[in-house]
């Protein structure tokens, strides 16, 4: 893992009821770095969320909305969220639900920012 | 014409998932090229499965050559997409004639005038119907080309010298895609009161078919059925990845794009919504907002014993 990827997935690990965070190729959804607490499926997220990227962002494309930054999945048992970073890459954090996700939020857009620099 | 087919040809280069496909495949249909119009639309259709106007206009070319079964199947599919669809009901009728069915013609015909009670073209071919003595119509002498002319009408039918008489209007094909004020006038007004009712919310099953509000581009187009074809595929996979990832069942997505914010939320079992809200609204309005609008929905499909 870069310096750089690594300390991202730190910052955005700090956040509270985080479970984790990975860096992830939009193309082929496989990990590309990742900071994980035990018992995370690491491919599973990594795929998935590519994939949700996938369709959301076609269906963004349909209705005019234009490319798609940032996708956040809320569900019953905790939050998935992931931030685009063209051109292909993903910064993916999967979280429960006392996450802030405002907070989250602002440490994946920093980092997929500084990725497409 | 010529032009046209340029212009659309390299629009569709620029964006091969450009919906730009239905109106080449139209435009080659009327210039009687009608391999290459096949070509189109089932390419077309291979990436927009659920793009209603695409298989109207695959219907039309069927019905040019003469393959009435294909035809009736795709306006079929049509009207699964957009039970009120005037050019699939008109198309419809088309065939049931052609086929000797006169009742199912005239009831087709019934529906197109309920849809829109302004569509001339669909009154005068009712009323000839109506009026004609049934007897099988003998297959014309050159059906590709008198069927290209009958389909372009939206009074088809004119294969029967009752029909043309129907049918003396100069062709006018139904809208591609459908107007958003036709769209939004047959869907049920569940969100009046809400802002842009009909341009930003849309509710539909998630099998993908608009169940009321509407979608409409920023050039004015009706986008409702092409965003609730791709929605039911979302929804799919937030089920998914909520299985696979222990996080139960999903509540909201929210996409930032660049130039609006959307957000989907299922209503009940078996319906979604999505709220679309242009950036310059915060995250957290468009998600109360999306909430106000879901509460409606669930209340209205209670209201219809969904």
């Amino acid at each position: 893992m870069s310096d750089e990827l690594g300390r991202a997935l730190d910052r955005i690990s700090r956040v509270r009821g985080m479970r984790g965070s990975m860096w992830v190729s939009a193309e082929d959804g496989l990990p590309v770095a990742q900071l994980l607490m035990e018992g995370v499926p690491g491919k599973a997220v990594a795929a998935l969320a590519a994939s949700l990227v996938r369709k959301v962002s076609g269906t963004a494309g349909a209705v005019g909305a234009g490319r798609v930054r940032f996708v956040q999945m809320e569900a019953a048992g905790g939050t998935l969220l992931v931030a685009l970073a063209p051109p292909d890459l993903l910064v993916v954090a999967l979280a429960d639900s006392r996450v802030n996700i405002g907070l989250a939020r602002l440490e994946m857009m920093r980092a997929a920012q500084a990725a497409g620099r | 014409m010529a032009d046209t087919i340029r212009r659309l040809t390299g629009a569709l280069a620029r964006d091969p998932a450009s919906l730009a496909y239905a109106d080449l495949a139209e435009a080659l249909r009327r210039k009687n090229q009608r391999e290459e119009a096949l070509r189109v639309a089932l390419q077309g259709l291979s990436r927009h499965p659920m793009h209603a106007d695409g298989h109207d206009v695959l219907a039309r070319i069927y019905a040019d050559m003469g393959d009435l079964d294909r035809a009736r199947l795709a306006w079929s599919k049509v009207l699964e997409i957009a039970p009120d669809h005037g050019g699939a009901l008109k198309g419809v009728a088309f065939v049931r004639f052609r086929q000797g069915d006169a009742d199912a013609a005239a009831a087709a015909l019934e529906q197109a005038l309920a849809v829109d009670p302004s569509d001339e073209a669909a009154r005068r071919a009712l009323d000839t119907v109506r009026r004609t003595p049934w007897a099988p119509p003998a297959p014309p002498a050159e059906p590709a080309a008198r069927v290209t002319e009958s389909v372009a009408a939206p009074a088809a039918l004119r294969d029967t010298a009752s029909f043309a008489a129907a049918a003396a209007p100069a062709p006018t094909p139904p809208p591609l895609p459908a107007a958003p004020a036709e769209a939004a006038r047959v869907r049920p007004p569940v969100f009046s009161g809400f802002d842009r009712s009909t341009a930003d919310i849309l509710l539909l099953d998630e099998r993908g078919l608009v169940l009321a509000g509407g979608l409409v581009s920023s050039a004015g187009a009706d986008v409702a059925e092409v965003a609730a074809a791709g929605l039911a595929g979302v929804s799919g996979e937030a089920t998914r990845t909520g299985e696979y990832l222990g996080l139960g069942v999903w509540r909201t997505i929210v996409a930032e794009a660049e130039s609006a914010n959307l957000v989907v939320a299922p209503v009940g079992e078996g319906a979604l919504i999505l709220v679309r809200r242009d950036r310059s609204m915060p995250v957290g309005l468009a998600l109360r907002f999306a909430e106000r609008a879901r509460g409606t929905a669930s209340t209205w499909l209670a209201g219809q014993g969904a």
